[in-house]
């Protein structure tokens, strides 16, 4: 017999718990439902991310290139921003490596986390590159935001179609060496977010 | 293995003589257990969500075989390699076989605690696979050759002082580092090229979901989607209890795993994968490696529902007093202290001791595995198999004699107070009595319970059934 009938046959005849005993309690949404821009950006700062002002007359790209001024490197994901490449031009990951400013745009945010979502669709199947780039720079419609996880994995069909599907919450961070929290581990060293309409 | 029960006790002693280490392995781990109370403290709908949670596992452990199928059957709908092991050893040839068909050298993983159960590392590395940890804690413990000591925070036991050390003899950096960040920096130095030159990738999972046939990866470095993502092949190594049914279900599930474990609403990476990119090869390895007996557990099959939060562990004054290493293991603390023995009776018969029994363990785990009352009730399988040392058993059975006893229990408590009082320490304080060891015994009193009650309450209480009659 081959391990998976193994396995399941011995699960079918020898588990304590039983189908009739243990009934599956219905999908429920719970907690606070406030989706407003404010509880995003609180939930977003207290994971360590920051939001970029854009003042009157800036163009996105404008705020991109005052949060890093001495960049000499912007791949950009987005029609919104020129950059100095565009993320369909990587062709190797030592090429992405040196990305220093990584430029997306998030399908949803979930205001409880401060969480955006990425998947291949926004990435053009570049995953590992939003990852190798120093510093990364969302995209986000004011409309697009989702209260919490449960409202989020009910309403948005992407975690149903997705085939990579990563919801970043702040940059990336250890607290592995005596319990010092440091932001930007070993994917990106900040996470800003930008407001479209 | 060997096969010889694990010196819990004797491994904590040493643990506690340094006082640097000691204090802040306590500190640090109560620390995540006040932030995790200050997260459910914010949420009143916090005991709604452990209930949903432990309910949709134990349905899920209840429709398990049913369950699984259903995400074998949409994960290969997806294009993912499904794979079946058993046990460890046959996860370990698995991987070989499918890193073999590549002629991959080179494995660059995120932490994984099944891997660990696995023991991968010890199989793989003699066939000429360099398997790399790239999250920051594991891969110090993988270069210090220990086993992790918590599932959240591997390292946790460790000072700056000791990784700096250990990165200056691996990594060539000055040993005499004290910033954390210029440590960190370093494992981010260290890794980038390894990664970029892994050919094969491997993860956990979290959770695995039936109905989409995808599975969810809960980090905060992001070293697991670039080990996942730059090589062409992705493994992922799941145990078969990490499943949910539906894509829902992981709302209540991700609402309380970053808070329970260290206080944090999320992780800062939650991955949800469901198929392999484009060009990619994914494969999924379902690992039994003694669930599926431990589902046929009638005391213990709940300890199936655990999602490896860790706040049982953060949570247990004998976890934080005596560190992971002293388990012997690779899951320590409550959880480790009764899934272990399902692994190894005997080599882990002395872990189930390592407790108070005060329950905290219980009160705090998200999805409300009675984890104290297991504990007891592996001290009473141990004994009853006689897998537990003779003194231990000898003088059980003495305080069993004495207990059920009222007449002699009483004498022989007035004759300890007065033997607290008047004995000398070293009669008192000696390898007899381990309770001593690192405390004072208590201050003896002037009278028992006992005694003072039938002079003052019972003369009085029966005078006055005496008027009322």
């Amino acid at each position: 017999m081959s391990s998976r009938d193994t396995i399941l046959d011995k699960l079918r005849r020898n588990r304590i718990p039983r189908e009739d005993d243990y009934e599956l309690p219905p999908v429920k949404v719970l907690g606070d439902l406030d989706k407003s821009i404010e509880r995003f950006e609180k939930s977003l700062q207290l994971m360590g991310g920051e939001v970029l002002p854009q003042k009157a007359g800036q163009t996105i790209e404008d705020v991109v290139r005052a949060r890093f001024p001495n960049t000499t490197s912007i791949c950009s994901a987005v029609p919104e921003v020129e950059g100095t490449l565009k993320i369909t031009d990587l062709k190797t990951h030592e090429q992405s490596n040196e990305v220093d400013v990584m430029v997306v745009r998030s399908p949803f945010g979930i205001a409880e986390m401060g969480s955006i979502f990425l998947s291949e669709v926004e990435l053009f199947d570049h995953l590992a590159d939003v990852h190798l780039a120093q510093h990364l720079v969302v995209l986000l419609s004011r409309e697009e935001l989702t209260a919490n996880m449960h409202t989020a994995y009910q309403e948005r069909s992407e975690f149903k179609t997705a085939f990579y599907g990563v919801l970043m919450s702040g940059p990336s961070a250890t607290a592995d060496i005596q319990g010092v929290l440091i932001r930007g581990a070993q994917g990106v060293r900040t996470l800003s977010l930008i407001w479209t309409s | 293995m060997s096969n010889k029960p694990v010196k819990h006790a004797q491994a904590a002693a040493e643990f506690l003589e340094d006082d640097p280490h000691r204090l802040f392995h306590d500190e640090r781990l109560w620390d995540m257990r006040q932030k995790r109370d200050q997260q459910m403290h914010g949420m009143p709908e916090w005991q709604e969500l452990r209930d949903r949670a432990s309910r949709i596992k134990e349905h899920t452990l209840a429709n398990l075989p049913t369950y699984l199928e259903q995400f074998e059957e949409n994960a290969r709908r997806n294009g993912i390699h499904v794979h079946w092991a058993r046990d460890g050893a046959e996860h370990n040839r698995i991987v070989a076989e499918i890193m073999g068909k590549h002629g991959a050298k080179s494995l660059i993983k995120s932490k994984s605690m099944i891997t660990d159960e696995c023991e991968m590392r010890e199989y793989l590395e003699p066939r000429g696979i360099t398997v790399t940890e790239t999250d920051l804690g594991e891969r110090i413990q993988q270069l210090d050759h220990q086993l992790p000591s918590h599932v959240v925070v591997p390292a946790v036991q460790k000072l700056t002082g000791d990784v700096a050390k250990i990165f200056a003899k691996y990594y060539g950096t000055d040993p005499n580092i004290t910033d954390p960040h210029k440590l960190a920096e370093a494992q981010r130095e260290a890794a980038r090229p390894v990664l970029l030159s892994g050919d094969t990738g491997m993860t956990g999972g979290n959770f695995i979901v039936a109905e989409t046939g995808g599975f969810v990866v809960c980090t905060n470095e992001g070293n697991a989607d670039l080990s996942a993502n730059l090589p062409n092949v992705h493994i992922a190594t799941l145990g078969i209890e990490r499943l949910v049914p539906r894509v829902e279900d992981l709302g209540v599930f991700v609402r309380l795993l970053s808070r329970s474990a260290l206080g944090s609403p999320i992780t800062q990476y939650t991955t949800h994968f469901r198929g392999p990119r484009k060009g990619g090869e994914m494969h999924v390895i379902l690992v039994d490696n003694g669930r599926s007996d431990r589902l046929a557990m009638p005391q213990f099959w709940s300890s199936l529902k655990c999602i490896r939060c860790g706040a049982c562990m953060n949570t247990c004054p004998v976890y934080r007093r005596s560190g992971g290493q002293s388990y012997g293991s690779v899951y320590s603390g409550p959880i480790g202290a009764i899934i272990d023995p399902t692994f190894n009776a005997k080599k882990f018969s002395t872990l189930p001791f390592a407790s108070t029994m005060n329950g905290s363990c219980s009160n705090v785990c998200p999805v409300e595995i009675n984890i104290h009352e297991q504990i007891y009730d592996w001290r009473r399988v141990l004994a009853e198999k006689h897998d537990i040392p003779f003194v231990k058993r000898e003088i059980m059975k003495m305080a069993g004699r004495l207990l059920a006893q009222p007449r002699l229990y009483r004498v022989s408590i007035e004759g300890t107070e007065i033997a607290l009082k008047t004995m000398p320490r070293f009669v008192l304080y000696n390898y007899l009595n381990p309770w001593g060891k690192h405390r004072e015994l208590p201050h003896p009193v002037k009278e028992t319970f006992n005694s003072w009650y039938r002079k003052n309450r019972l003369k009085t209480s029966t005078k006055k059934e005496h008027e009322s009659a």
